[in-house]
C-alpha cells in the first residue's frame, strides 16, 4: 500500500507548517508553558522532519539549508511568531495572570500614542545624523587608505579598532570624556573658554554626543566597504585617464564612483538599519536624557518592555517597526535595482 | 613634429631587468612594431614610453623634448591599451568624448570632432551605449576612436588586435592602417603576430629579454635577420636552422657538413675565419625545392608529415640526422609519406650564422 | 640614481599622485599617521587609562605622563571588594574563558551551518528561494528586544538559561543571517565551469564542495569570520539576559563592574576593555588580508 506522504509528499509537508502553527497555538493557549515549549517544539520538528524526507535524494539543496533552517526557526522565526501572538493578548511577562485576547488594542493603542511618535522622530534625527556624518567620514577614510603605502597595514587596523570595542566600553568611555570636571572635552574646552564645559546637558549637545561616538564608532564599517570599492577599480582605468588627461573631478565621477556606488549603498542600507535600532550607546551615554529628548525608539521599547513590562504593547510596538523596516528596505531595494538597470 | 627616441632605455624591477638598453627612434609618420615572445618587454618599452612606468635608466624624447620626468598628461599622447580600458560606466561617446575636456572646446564641437571619427571608425550606431554592451571588435574600434579623436604627439598601440578574431583582425589591421597613414605622426605598435608587424608597420624592432635583438623594415628584417633569434621568429612557417661544421673555404665557396650530407655554399669573405668551427645554417621553407637527383648542394631525407595549407603545403622531411626539415611545396606537387626526397636549396636565400648566433655577411 | 626619482615636494608627500594609483611612499604614511591616530585616540586613551591609578585617571588636567601601573590589571583578576578586605578571585578568567569560547564555537558553528545553507541556496535554487533570503534577513532587521522576551521565556521553559549551550545556539542562529547571505554572493560568483569540470571527471558531491568550491571562498569565510566576531564578541544584551553566574561573558561581566558606591573605576574598566579588545585586534589583523577581498568579492555585483 502506497503512504500518504508517497504520493502527496510536498503537499504533505507544506501543510504541516499550518498544522504545527495551528496545534501550537492552541497549545500555547490551553497548557501551561512548560508543557506548550516542548509540544510545539516536538510539533515543529515532525514538520521539519517531514521536508527533510521529502528532500532526501531528491533535492540536496534542501537537505544542506535544513539545519540552517532548524536553528533559524527555533531561534529566531518561532520566538518572532510568540511575540507576534502575544501582540494580540492582554500579557505582562512579570505577572502569572494568564493572557487574554485584545485584539488590535495594542496594535491601535500604540499607533495612536504621541509618544511613539516622538520617540520616532527622535530616532530619526538621531539616524539621519549618525548615518550621513559616517558615511561622509567613512568615505574619507577610505580615500585615505585606497593607495599602498608602507605600514598602511598597521595604521589600517588603528583606524578600525572603534568598531572592534564593546558597546559597554564606548559608552561608558564617552561618558568619561564628556565629563565636565575630569572629562577630555571639557578640560580642552577650558583651555580656551576658562569654563568646564557641560555637554549631555542640553538636548543638542546629548544628541551631538551620541552622534559623534557612534559615528566614530561606525565609520570604519563604512570605509572598509567604500575602500572595497575604491581597490577593485582597474589600475589601468585611471592609467588610460592621465593618458587622456581627465580632470581630477571627472576622474572620480567618472571612474571611481561608479565602482563605489553599490558598495556605498549597501553600507547606508547596513548603517540605516542598525542606526534605526541604536540602543546600547544611548542608554549607556545619555540613558535618553535630558528628560526623554535623546530616547530613541529602541530605548522606549525597551522600557515599555523591561521596566513597565507592558509586555503585549512592546511587542506590538516591535511589529509596527519591523514592519516599517522591511518596507523601507524593500522601497530602497527597489530603487536601487531600478538605478543600476538603466 | 611629432617623433619619437628612445635612448639606452633601461627598467628594473627589483633585481629583474625587464628592458635593457633599448635604442629607437620613431620618425614623423612613421610605424614602428615592437615584435617579440611573451614577456619580452615589450608593454615595458611603450609604458615607459607612455609615463606610465618610470624610466630605470636612458632617455625618453618625445617631439624632440626630454619627457623622463613628466607624468603621462604632460606627454600629450594617445594609447590604446591591451584590454581597451573603455570606461565602463560611461557610454561610448562619452568615452570618445573624454581626451577632448581638456582641450576646453564647447560642447557642440566636442560632439563634432565625436560623430567625425565615429564616421571614421563605423560607431555610428553604438554610440549611446556602455562598453559592456558591445562586441569585441566595436570595443576595440572605440579604443582606437578615442586615441585619435584629439590630435596627440604620437600614437601607442598595445596589442590592439590581439583579441579580435582573424577576420576582425584582417579589417581592423586595414583600418588603422588607413587612419594612421592619413594622420603622419610616430606610432609604435606592440604586437607577437608577426602578419600584423609586416603588414602595418614602417619598420620592425624585434625583442628578446628585454632587448632589441634586430630594427630594420619588414624587408630587412625577413631577408637578412642579423641573428639566428630573427631569423627563426620572422618568417613563416618557421626557417629550418641546421646545425653544421665549416670544413673548407674555396674561391668564396665553402663545404659545409650537415650531419651526413655536405653542401657547397658560396659564402661571404668573412667566412674564412670561421673554418673547424660550428655554425648555424638558416634556409626557409620556400627555398629549397625537390630536384630528381642529388648534388652537392642538396639535402636528402623521407616524407615523414603533411599539412596542407591552402595553396601550398608544408611537409615535413626527416633527414637521415633526424632532424625535421619543413619544406614549402606548391599544391600541385603530390608527395606521399615515406617517399624520398632531394631537396636543393636556394642559395641567395640562405643564411649562415656563427657559433655566438651572428650572421655572418 | 636615476632622473625620475627625483620627485617634487608635494609628491614626496603623497599629496600629489603621480599616475593616480599605485604606491603613494612615506608621505602618505605620515599623513594617515596623523589621521589614523586621532581617529585611535579615545581607543589610546583607554589604553593609557588602564595603566593609571584612579587619582591619575581622574586628574585635572589630564595626565599624559605618569609612573605606569599593572594593579589595575591585576585588580581585573582579584581585588578585594571592600577597603582592608582580603583581595578575592572576581571570576574574570572564567569570564573571559566564557567570551572566547561561546563566540568562538558559535561563530565556528555558523560558519559551518551557513556556508552548507549558503552554498545549498546558491546552487540548489528552490522555488521562492529570494523569498527564504529575505525572510532570513529580515530576521537581522528587528530590534533584539522584539525576540528577547520569548526567548527569554522559551529557556526558562526549556532550561536552557544560564547554559553554554543556549547561548551558543542563540548567538548562532544571530550570526546565521549575515553569513548566508554573505556565502550564498561567493558561491554565485564562482565560476560554474570548474565545478561542471570536476563533476565530469567523476567527483561526487562532497569533494567539489570541499576541494573546489570552499578553498576559492577563502577570502569570504575569512571576512565573515571576522565580522560575526566582532558583533558576537561585544553583544550584550541577550549575554545580559540569558546568561548565569558560570556562563556570564565580558561585556556583561564590564558593565557590573561600572555600578559601585565608590563611582566608576575607569582604570578597572580600561584595564578590561584592552584586554578584551587584544583577541579580536589579533584575529582582525591576521586575516585582514581577506578581509577587503572579501568584502568586496562578496558584494560589488549586488
Ligand atoms: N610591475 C612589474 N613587476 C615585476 N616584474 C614585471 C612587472 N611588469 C612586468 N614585469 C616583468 O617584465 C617582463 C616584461 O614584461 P612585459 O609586460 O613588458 O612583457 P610583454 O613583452 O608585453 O609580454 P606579453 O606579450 O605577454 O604582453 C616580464 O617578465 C614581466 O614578468
Ligand atoms: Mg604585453
Amino acid at each position: 500500500m502506497m503512504k500518504v506522504w508517497e504520493v502527496y509528499p510536498l503537499r504533505v509537508a507544506f501543510l504541516s507548517i499550518p498544522a504545527a502553527l495551528l496545534i501550537s497555538a492552541v497549545a500555547i493557549t490551553l497548557l501551561p508553558p512548560s508543557v506548550s515549549f516542548w509540544v510545539s517544539g516536538a510539533v515543529f520538528v515532525f514538520s521539519a522532519f517531514l521536508f527533510v524526507a521529502y528532500a532526501w535524494g531528491r533535492h540536496a539543496g534542501g537537505l544542506l539549508v535544513a539545519p540552517a533552517i532548524a536553528l533559524l526557526f527555533i531561534m529566531n522565526i518561532f520566538p518572532l511568531l510568540w511575540s507576534f501572538g502575544l501582540s494580540f493578548f492582554h500579557y505582562r511577562a512579570n505577572r502569572l495572570a494568564p493572557p487574554r485576547f485584545a485584539g488590535l488594542h495594542y496594535y491601535e493603542k500604540v499607533l495612536t500614542d504621541p509618544v511613539v511618535w516622538d520617540r520616532l522622530q527622535v530616532t530619526a534625527q538621531l539616524v539621519v545624523l549618525t548615518v550621513s556624518l559616517q558615511m561622509i567620514v567613512g568615505f574619507l577614510l577610505a580615500m585615505l587608505f585606497a593607495k599602498q603605502f608602507p605600514l598602511r597595514r598597521v595604521l589600517l587596523i588603528l583606524v578600525l579598532t572603534p568598531m572592534m570595542l564593546s558597546f559597554v566600553a564606548v559608552g561608558a568611555f564617552f561618558r568619561y570624556y564628556y565629563e565636565p570636571t575630569f572629562g577630555l572635552l571639557s578640560q580642552a574646552v577650558r583651555v580656551f573658554t576658562g569654563e568646564p564645559f557641560v555637554l549631555l546637558q542640553s538636548t543638542a549637545g546629548a544628541i551631538a554626543g551620541i552622534v559623534f561616538a557612534d559615528a566614530w564608532m561606525w565609520s570604519p564599517f563604512v570605509m572598509l566597504l567604500v575602500l572595497a570599492g575604491l581597490v577593485s577599480v582597474p589600475k589601468y582605468l585611471y592609467e588610460a585617464a592621465s593618458i587622456d588627461r581627465i580632470s581630477h573631478w571627472r576622474r572620480f565621477w567618472n571612474i571611481t564612483f561608479p565602482y563605489v556606488r553599490s558598495l556605498l549603498m549597501l553600507a547606508l542600507l547596513f548603517r540605516t538599519i542598525e542606526a534605526f535600532k541604536l540602543f546600547d550607546v544611548v542608554f549607556l551615554l545619555t540613558e535618553g536624557g535630558p528628560g526623554t529628548s535623546t530616547e530613541t525608539i529602541a530605548v522606549y521599547v525597551y522600557r515599555v518592555s523591561f521596566q513597565y513590562f507592558k509586555t503585549s504593547e512592546s511587542a506590538a510596538l516591535a511589529y509596527i517597526l519591523l514592519f516599517t523596516v522591511i518596507v523601507l528596505t524593500n522601497l530602497y531595494l527597489y530603487f536601487a535595482n531600478q538605478r543600476n538597470r538603466t | 613634429m611629432s617623433t619619437i627616441e628612445a635612448t639606452n632605455l633601461t627598467k628594473t624591477f627589483g633585481s629583474f631587468t625587464a628592458v635593457r638598453d633599448v635604442d629607437m627612434s620613431v620618425g614623423e609618420g612613421e610605424v614602428v612594431c615592437l615584435l617579440g615572445p611573451s614577456g619580452c618587454g615589450k608593454t615595458t618599452t611603450l609604458r615607459m614610453i607612455a609615463g606610465l612606468e618610470s624610466v630605470t635608466e636612458g632617455e625618453v624624447k618625445i617631439g624632440g623634448r626630454v619627457m623622463n620626468k613628466l607624468p603621462p598628461e604632460k606627454r600629450d599622447i594617445a594609447m590604446v591599451f591591451q584590454f581597451y580600458a573603455l570606461y565602463p560606466s560611461v557610454s561610448i561617446g562619452g568615452n570618445i568624448e573624454m581626451p577632448l575636456y581638456h582641450l576646453g572646446l564647447s560642447a557642440e564641437e566636442r560632439r563634432q570632432e565625436v560623430a567625425r571619427v565615429a564616421e571614421i571608425l563605423q560607431l555610428g550606431e553604438v554610440l549611446e551605449r556602455l562598453p559592456g554592451q558591445l562586441s569585441e571588435g566595436e570595443k576595440q574600434r572605440a579604443a582606437v576612436a578615442r586615441a585619435i579623436v584629439r590630435d596627440p604627439n604620437c600614437f601607442l598601440f598595445d596589442e590592439p588586435l590581439s583579441r579580435l578574431d582573424v577576420e576582425q583582425r584582417h579589417s581592423m589591421r586595414g583600418q588603422i592602417k588607413e587612419v594612421l597613414s592619413g594622420l603622419s605622426k610616430a606610432t609604435v605598435i606592440v604586437t607577437h603576430d608577426q602578419m600584423e608587424a609586416l603588414t602595418m608597420a614602417n619598420r620592425i624592432a624585434i625583442m628578446r629579454d628585454g632587448m632589441i635583438e634586430q630594427i630594420g623594415t619588414p624587408h630587412e628584417v625577413f631577408s637578412q635577420p642579423r641573428n639566428v633569434f630573427v631569423a627563426g621568429f620572422i618568417g613563416s612557417p618557421k626557417m629550418n636552422l641546421l646545425d653544421g661544421r665549416l670544413l673548407t673555404v674555396k674561391d668564396g665557396k665553402a663545404t659545409i657538413e650537415l650531419g651526413a650530407d655536405s653542401v657547397v655554399f658560396p659564402v661571404p669573405a668573412a667566412a674564412e675565419a670561421l673554418v673547424e668551427s660550428h655554425l648555424t645554417i638558416g634556409i626557409r621553407p620556400r627555398a629549397l625545392e625537390p630536384v630528381d637527383s642529388p648534388s652537392e648542394r642538396s639535402l636528402t631525407g623521407q616524407v615523414e608529415l603533411i599539412e596542407p595549407m591552402g595553396a601550398e603545403t608544408l611537409v615535413h622531411v626527416r633527414d637521415e640526422d633526424e632532424r625535421d626539415l619543413r619544406v614549402v611545396l606548391p599544391r600541385e606537387r603530390k608527395v606521399k609519406p615515406g617517399e624520398v626526397l632531394h631537396l636543393a636549396c636556394d642559395l641567395t636565400q640562405t643564411h649562415i650564422f656563427d657559433d655566438s648566433g651572428l650572421a655572418v655577411r | 640614481m636615476s632622473a625620475t626619482d627625483k620627485k617634487s615636494l608635494a609628491e614626496r608627500l603623497g599629496l600629489k599622485v603621480y599616475s593616480g594609483v599605485g604606491n603613494a611612499g612615506w608621505g602618505r604614511t605620515l599623513f594617515a599617521a596623523v589621521i589614523s591616530f586621532i581617529y585611535f585616540f579615545p581607543v589610546f586613551w583607554i589604553i593609557l587609562t588602564a595603566f593609571k591609578t584612579h587619582n591619575d585617571a581622574l586628574a585635572i588636567p589630564p595626565k599624559f605622563i605618569f609612573s605606569p601601573t599593572f594593579e589595575n590589571f591585576v585588580a581585573v583578576f582579584s581585588r578585594a571588594y571592600s577597603a582592608g578586605a582580603a583581595a578575592q578571585d572576581t571570576g574574570f578568567a572564567l569570564y573571559f574563558f566564557n567570551s572566547v569560547f561561546i563566540a568562538g564555537t558559535s561563530v565556528l558553528l555558523a560558519l559551518a551551518i551557513g556556508t552548507l545553507a549558503a552554498f545549498g541556496f546558491s546552487r540548489y535554487p528552490l522555488r521562492g528561494n529570494d523569498t527564504y533570503l529575505f525572510i532570513i534577513l529580515t530576521t537581522r532587521m528587528l530590534p533584539a528586544i522584539v525576540v528577547i522576551i520569548p526567548i527569554f521565556l522559551m529557556f526558562r521553559v526549556a532550561g536552557l538559561s544560564g547554559t553554554y549551550i543556549g547561548v551558543i545556539l542563540l548567538y548562532t542562529a544571530f550570526n546565521l543571517p549575515f553569513t548566508i547571505w554573505m556565502m550564498k554572493s561567493f558561491f554565485d560568483e564562482l565560476s560554474p565551469d570548474v565545478e561542471d569540470a570536476a563533476r565530469i571527471d567523476g567527483s561526487s558531491d562532497r569533494r567539489v564542495f570541499f576541494k573546489i568550491c570552499l578553498p576559492q571562498v577563502k577570502a569570504g569565510l575569512a571576512a565573515t569570520a571576522v565580522f560575526g566576531l566582532i558583533l558576537t564578541w561585544n553583544e550584550f544584551l541577550f549575554a545580559l539576559l540569558l546568561t548565569g553566574v558560570d556562563t556570564r561573558t565580558v561585556p556583561v561581566a564590564m558593565a557590573q563592574t561600572i555600578g559601585g558606591d565608590i563611582g566608576v573605576r575607569w582604570g578597572l574598566l580600561a584595564a578590561i576593555e584592552t584586554l578584551f579588545l587584544i583577541p579580536v585586534i589579533v584575529v582582525t589583523f591576521m586575516l585582514q588580508n581577506h578581509l577587503l577581498r572579501g568584502v568586496t568579492f562578496g558584494t560589488i555585483k549586488r
